[in-house]
């Protein structure tokens, strides 16, 4: 399971005369195994969307909860797949997947499989033991992803998670992540301003306004993608040309253009 | 490729680090010549303001050999090393702790950082006196006052390495739901480890700088002895030779620090 219903929800920072008011009245239900993108423009506060849900803050007014439970705290059932991937440089890259599990507490014997699991979904059993550095972006994100998905969570939380690769990596990881979708399908709340991105990855498109961000528009994209069959294509730019694709990209482009 | 790479990088690494001892060695042995020429060649810097190499050769057997100032140099190199070593390894794991702590609650550091910043303007000699008091002439109030010298750069580089730490690396952890202890052990600290070892460096070279010092009150042997009493002696090859013999062991400490630091912050380099 894993639903998260955010429920009018505001978020201001600061206080007195220096007070910003980032988000007002959100109001958002992602269904279990539901993969929604937010987009919107950049200080719209869609990042702060996704750091409520993972407990780094706290809304001002209105609750956050996932599976009916409201969110306090930051926790292993949402995992998130950060932006500059935030690895632990002095871990191996198996010492960074097995972390999450070490704290729950779970014995050597039982964790062994579950990393060997992960290391395999993200093509990464041959740099078990590099660290970090030793690997390339696209790489080291996918040991942010292996990390996040080994925890088996009720929900995938990923800010921007492609944002610092370069274009052709990130294609790659884009597929990469459809992939995982269909293989080990998991309720994601997706953080991007890259419209392509979020129509090809995304079941259903929540479009942001400028600050105080609220949400003006959600698209559904599913319904539209199994209508056109764009899962038979096998890669991003055979979809991208699809005259369904364009179309949905550019309605979300004008929406978004008029908060520019 | 990844074999193609590493001897690539090997390469790379080792030429600079050739190239720089070679300029090291050069430059002291341009800096030998240069003393040898000026004093016993040419006699424009006279022996009684500064000693010639023959002379400073000749103290340094003595002092080896028959010994000055009451023991031998193996006698005043133990003596030295072991304030030294006792006030840096007292001093560097107290700092650790009390930085860690100072980086990690803010209530400590609230607590701490005042007493701390009224007492870091005095300098660790002004201790001097009243650690005779409390502790006499031995060998205690010398490693009291090394501890306080090298007790503040610990201090300051382990809290401000703590308080750098990359706040996503910490929103990480929590989201894996890491207990207290193993943030402390597997994150707050390895990722404070290069600013806690550049703290290291520095109170090693704090422990040297305030060894000398406090070994010229009431000390029985050490370097700073045979300094002082080299002085009243009117003896400048002998000091000559004491402040070498310093120079030489504060380089190998560090050599040694440097080591221990390139091991525990091996995952940099691997």
């Amino acid at each position: 399971m894993g639903s998260i219903c955010f429920d009018k929800v505001d978020k201001v920072f600061g206080a007195g005369s220096g007070v910003l008011k980032a988000l007002e009245d959100i109001n958002l239900i992602v269904a279990d195994k539901e993969f929604v993108a937010i987009v919107g423009p950049s200080g719209c506060g869609k990042t702060t969307c996704l750091r409520m849900v993972a407990g780094f803050e706290a809304p001002s007014a209105g609750t956050i909860s996932v599976d009916g439970k409201v969110i306090i705290a930051p926790g292993p059932d949402r995992a998130v797949v950060f932006q500059q991937f935030a690895l632990f440089p002095w871990k191996t890259v198996r010492g960074n997947i097995e972390m999450g599990l070490r704290n729950k507490n779970m014995p050597r014997a039982q964790r062994a499989p579950l990393v060997e699991g992960a290391l395999k979904l993200m093509n990464l059993e041959s740099h078990a033991e590099a660290f970090p550095h030793q690997l390339s972006g696209g790489m080291q994100q996918r040991v942010a992803i292996a990390r996040a998905y080994v925890l088996d969570p009720a929900v995938l939380l990923m800010d921007e998670p492609f944002g610092a690769l370069d274009a052709q990596t990130r294609v790659v990881m884009q597929e990469e992540l459809v992939r995982l979708a269909r293989l080990n399908p998991r309720t994601v709340l997706f953080i991007t301003h890259s419209v392509e991105e979020a129509v090809y990855l995304a079941d259903r498109v929540a479009i942001m306004s400028r600050r105080p961000g609220r949400i003006k528009g959600i698209v559904d994209i599913k319904a539209v993608r199994l209508a056109e069959q764009w899962d038979k294509s096998e890669r991003i730019e055979d979809v991208m040309e699809r005259e369904s694709f364009v179309h949905l990209r550019s309605n979300i482009w004008k929406s978004l253009r008029e908060e520019k | 490729m990844q074999a193609f790479a590493e001897t690539w990088e090997g390469q790379g690494d080792m030429r600079p680090r050739m190239r720089r001892t070679f300029v090291a060695v050069t430059t002291l042995s341009a800096l030998g010549v240069a003393w040898f020429v000026l004093t016993t060649e040419t006699g424009l810097i006279s022996s009684g303001r500064f000693p010639d190499p023959a002379a400073t050769w000749a103290a340094m057997r003595q002092l080896a050999g028959p010994g000055y100032a009451g023991s031998t140099l193996v006698v005043h190199v133990a003596q030295s090393l072991k304030l030294v070593l006792g006030g840096f390894l007292f001093a560097s794991a107290l700092g650790v702790s009390v930085g860690l702590l100072m980086g990690w609650n803010r209530k400590a550091e609230a607590l701490i950082n005042p007493v701390f910043l009224l007492l870091r303007p005095i300098p660790p000699l002004a201790w001097i006196p009243l650690a005779i008091l409390w502790l006499g002439l031995g060998d205690a109030a010398k490693i009291m006052v090394i501890v306080i010298a090298a007790f503040v750069p610990s201090v300051i580089n382990t809290s401000t390495g703590v308080r750098t730490i990359d706040p996503t690396i910490v929103e990480a952890a929590r989201m894996l739901g890491t207990p207290h202890w193993r943030y402390m052990s597997e994150v707050l600290v390895p990722a404070s480890l290069p600013a806690i070892f550049t703290g290291l460096r520095l109170s090693l070279q704090a422990a040297w700088t305030t060894l000398v010092a406090a070994e010229l009150v009431g000390a029985l042997a050490g370097i700073g002895l045979v300094l002082n009493v080299a002085q009243q002696d009117i003896y400048p090859a002998m000091i000559l030779s004491a402040m070498f013999v310093v120079g030489v062991l504060g380089w190998l400490m560090t050599l040694l620090l440097g080591l221990v630091e390139s091991y525990a912050l091996g995952w940099r380099t691997a």
